[in-house]
């Protein structure tokens, strides 16, 4: 009765022995004869549309970036298409993507068309300031991607991120301090209104912005800057070192006349982190939260 | 005595040179295009085959930016030789009369102004807007300056100088307070195409371009010999039986429109209307028969090699073409005054 | 080289001006000009510095329309004729001429057959060679003008002159040779040899006209002066030997003056 049933075991391992080894064989075949579907390639223009791709593990499909795409350090190492309102189109097609993924402040429109009708999807988005872009961001990239999947987790992801800091900021009972935000690409510092990233990140951090009644950004002057009277001062670490450090920034005569000036309120974050709407910004308005908080206390 | 080369020699020389740099454009720039590729894409043209990739960037991308900086080139050129003639001053270039600062403000109000003044433009027709308003913008500064410098004996030469240094820096003016205006974006963007580029060429506009320089060109063949009178001097150029009056507006409005029409597609593009007759003139003579053709042949060839440096030194990004013109062309005229300085 | 002291008949087809002035603003240029003169002969305009030779020549040549008073030439009023018609049988010399690049001497005198250019002849180049030869500026063919003295420069440009009105016009038509002080720069021997010159075209039939500055030079070789300057309004226009009395040029010149016969039987005259 043991050798029958010995037997029938080993009959049964070697039949499942058989087994594994024809399927693992035949798993090894399957690229042969199997079609496995090409990941599209992309090359993508704006910082926070970069930052997307590697969060969904797709910059193995990165081909091109563009001189804005700062974050990962990892991105400054692909291909520079240029800045993003200059890109040329024999460029963008000599690194053969199957889609391209820019804000609507991308250009020239006639590069894009040029693009678009060598067959390539060029896919825009629309940059107004809002959570919505950003989660456009994260659809565009997991479309363009083939990564709908992995798209939809981080989107959830960040939608809870971002639902976590709004309540946060509804939550808090203090006063809403004045925030000014300063720009120092140029020479001349300049300082933003309405409908501009900055504005739109103050509110959302629970600040105002300082400046009203006007739109974009104008020239810093004394006078502005007195009547505007900002608590916290708020600009780009870039920024900052275009100055030459916070001392010689403090030391600039429009700022002297500031709330802000007497008690050194400054915060600075990366200018990507700060502006770029992307998959970093809940983490972003959090730590700006918690900064205007201690600034005024 | 004088070391110069022939008429022919200068025109064949010249002609050969745009036909090296046309073909080094051809085979050059980001999008690699081998030269058996290239030639099968010549050879099919019009078959209506399925058009692979290289056949559509070829055709739709470089062929066109290719045209265009022959006739950017070639309309900034002959300019360049038609103001130094009625100027009778070698260092007269077709800034002087405005077009270049006057569609440089009309694009700057375009792009800093655009979108208050026109919200409801849409993408494609925005594009247009731009070429139209630097078109016409250029034109009226040059209206403006010739009417500024009539009097009553007619159009003198130093009142045209003299307004057009002074309407150039009023445009400049207003193109610094536009800047001022401007956001952080539309500054770029002006600063872009202040610095010239042939990129975004599209066919429609290159062929308005192509056929704008070619009508000019046609009506400045007419103006090379009296212009060779006219370096004796106005009063003298009058008493061979030139009619200065009419070479002067003819001179003023070939300009403005081959200028102007380049000018609106590709921005500032600097430097190539004053050496290309320099150098014509270095290894040929002043004799604007030869000069004025041979500027433009020049020309044409310079801005298309700048332009072919422009799309493959940083390719897969590009260079602004007014920033090479000036790289390439300083250094070769510098060489070529210590060629011939004996004859400066 | 005597000038024949005949009475000129008055040419009703030839050029003249009547009453002309030209006046810029407050100042008068010239004053009320009556002028007639004639093909095939040399007539010299004289006068101190300021009396409107080069004006008056101007005014001839149609290159400056008077204030006042009117041109004719053939009958005809300037203007009637047209600038480019004009050109083909009247060349101006101009004083200076400050040109613009570097052209050559040749290319220079060759444009002086630019009026030329829509019915040129078969010999066009001989013709600018010619031209050289007889202002002796053939050896600076290829050089640049503008590198040349100033005595140079005015052969190269009376060569071009000459180039213009190379050939009788197939109309009979008459023409007209204009200078500006021709010799001002040029050396003694240039100076007479141009003048020679001058004469031996008249001979021709050109009517040449030619502002001098050297009282001896027109004396010896004009046939008819017009002296400008003079208190008595208007200028004085005569045969050379009956006008160039040292009275009229002691009170138009303010210089003492004293006539001298040469060995070949020219009056010449002494100054200071």
């Amino acid at each position: 009765m043991n050798g029958r049933r010995a037997m029938h075991i080993r009959f049964h391992r070697r039949d499942v022995l058989r087994l594994l080894g024809a399927s693992s064989l035949g798993a090894a075949a399957l690229p042969l004869f199997a079609q496995e579907p090409k990941l599209p390639k992309l090359v993508t223009v704006s910082g926070a549309i970069t930052e997307v791709v590697y969060l969904l593990g797709a910059e193995g499909q990165l081909v091109g970036t563009d001189t804005t795409s700062l974050y990962p350090a990892a991105a400054r190492a692909t291909p520079k298409v240029g800045y993003m309102r200059q890109l040329s189109a024999e460029g963008l097609l000599s690194l053969k993507p199957d889609a391209i993924i820019a804000t609507n402040e991308s250009g020239p429109s006639v590069v894009l068309d040029q693009v678009r009708s060598a067959g390539v999807k060029v896919e825009i988005i629309e940059a107004d300031h809002s959570w919505g872009e950003v989660q456009r961001k994260v659809q565009a990239v997991g479309r363009a991607a083939a990564r709908e999947a992995q798209a939809r987790e981080l989107q959830a992801k960040l939608d809870a991120e971002w639902a976590q800091v709004q309540q946060r900021v509804a939550a808090f009972k203090g006063r809403k301090p004045r925030v000014l935000f300063v720009l120092s690409h140029s020479a001349s510092p300049q300082v933003s209104g309405e409908k501009t990233a900055a504005h739109a990140v103050i509110g959302f951090a629970g600040g105002i912005n300082a400046l009203g009644g006007f739109q974009g950004y104008r020239p810093m002057t004394a006078e502005a800057m007195a009547s505007a009277a900002p608590d916290i001062i708020l600009t780009s670490t870039q920024g900052i070192e275009a100055h030459g450090g916070v001392d010689r920034f403090w030391q600039r005569p429009e700022l002297a006349l500031t709330p802000a000036f007497r008690k050194r309120s400054l915060i600075t974050q990366d200018a990507l982190l700060l502006l770029g709407f992307g998959p970093r910004t809940p983490a972003s308005i959090a730590d700006l939260h918690e900064k205007f908080a201690t600034a005024l206390a | 005595m004088s070391q110069r080369f022939s008429a022919r020699a200068v025109l064949g020389g010249s002609a050969l040179l745009l036909v090296a740099a046309i073909v080094l454009g051809a085979v050059s720039g980001a999008y690699a295009i081998s030269l058996s590729q290239l030639w099968n894409v010549l050879t099919t043209l019009g078959q209506g085959a399925d058009k692979s990739p290289e056949h559509l960037v070829f055709l739709n991308i470089r062929l066109p930016r290719l045209l265009l900086g022959v006739a950017a080139g070639a309309g900034l050129g002959m300019a360049g030789t038609l103001m130094q003639g009625l100027f009778r001053n070698p260092l007269a270039d077709p800034g002087l009369v405005g077009i270049s600062s006057g569609a440089a403000l009309a694009a700057g109000v375009t792009i800093v102004l655009g979108a208050s003044l026109w919200p409801s433009l849409p993408r494609t027709l925005g594009s247009w807007t731009l070429v139209l308003m630097a078109f016409g913008g250029g034109l009226c500064v040059t209206l403006l300056i010739y009417g500024l410098s009539r009097s009553e004996g007619g159009t003198r030469m130093a009142l045209m100088l003299l307004a057009g240094i002074a309407v150039n820096a009023l445009a400049g003016a207003g193109l610094g307070f536009l800047s001022v205006m401007a956001t952080d974006e539309q500054l770029r963007s002006l600063q872009f195409w202040l610095l010239g580029s042939l990129g975004g060429a599209r066919w429609s506009a290159v062929l308005l371009v192509a056929a704008a320089v070619l009508a000019a060109c046609v009506a400045a063949r007419s103006l090379a010999a009296p212009l060779n009178a006219i370096a004796l001097g106005e009063a003298q150029a009058a008493l061979l039986g030139v009619d200065v009056e009419r070479i002067k507006r003819r001179a003023v409005v070939v300009t403005a429109v081959a200028v102007g029409a380049v000018t609106a597609t590709t921005g500032i593009i600097g430097f190539i209307g004053l050496i290309a007759p320099h150098w014509v003139r270095m290894v040929a003579g002043p004799d604007h028969r030869v000069v004025l053709p041979a500027s433009a042949l020049l020309g044409a060839a310079l801005v298309l090699c700048a332009d072919t440096v422009a799309r493959t030194a940083m390719a897969p990004a590009e260079l602004p073409l007014g920033v090479l013109t000036a790289f390439i062309g300083v250094p070769m005229f510098l060489w070529m005054l210590r060629r011939f300085r004996g004859r400066i | 080289m005597t000038a024949s002291a005949v009475n000129m008949p008055r040419d009703p087809m030839a050029l003249s001006c009547a009453g002309v002035a030209v006046r810029i603003g407050e100042k008068t240029l010239l004053a009320d000009a009556t002028v007639e003169l004639a093909a095939g002969r040399v007539t010299a305009i004289l006068g101190p510095n300021g009396a409107g030779k080069s004006t008056l020549l101007s005014v001839l040549a149609g290159q400056r329309a008077p204030t006042q008073g009117r041109v004719t030439l053939d009958g005809r009023p300037l203007e009637a004729h047209g600038m480019p018609a004009l050109a083909l049988r009247r060349a101006l010399m101009p004083q200076e001429s400050a040109v613009a690049f570097d052209f050559t001497a040749q290319e220079i005198v060759a444009l002086g057959r630019y009026p030329h250019r829509r019915a040129p002849g078969r010999d066009e180049d001989a013709i600018v060679e010619e031209a050289m030869a007889l202002t002796d500026v053939s050896a600076l063919a290829g050089r640049v003008l503008n590198t040349l003295s100033g005595g140079e420069k005015s052969r190269a440009h009376m060569a071009r002159a000459l180039a213009q009105l190379w050939h009788s016009r197939p109309d009979g038509a008459s023409r007209w040779l204009l200078l500006d002080e021709p010799t001002a720069a040029l050396d003694l021997a240039h100076q007479h040899s141009a003048m020679r010159l001058l004469r031996e075209w008249a001979g021709r039939g050109v009517g040449v006209v030619t502002v001098l500055h050297d009282l001896n030079l027109a004396r010896r070789y004009a046939d008819e002066v017009v002296v400008l300057g003079g208190d008595a309004g208007g200028p004085v226009q005569g045969p050379a030997a009956e006008v160039l009395q040292p009275a009229l040029i002691e009170r138009v010149w303010r210089t003492p003056c004293q006539p001298v016969t040469s060995a070949d039987g020219t009056v010449q005259y002494l100054f200071g």
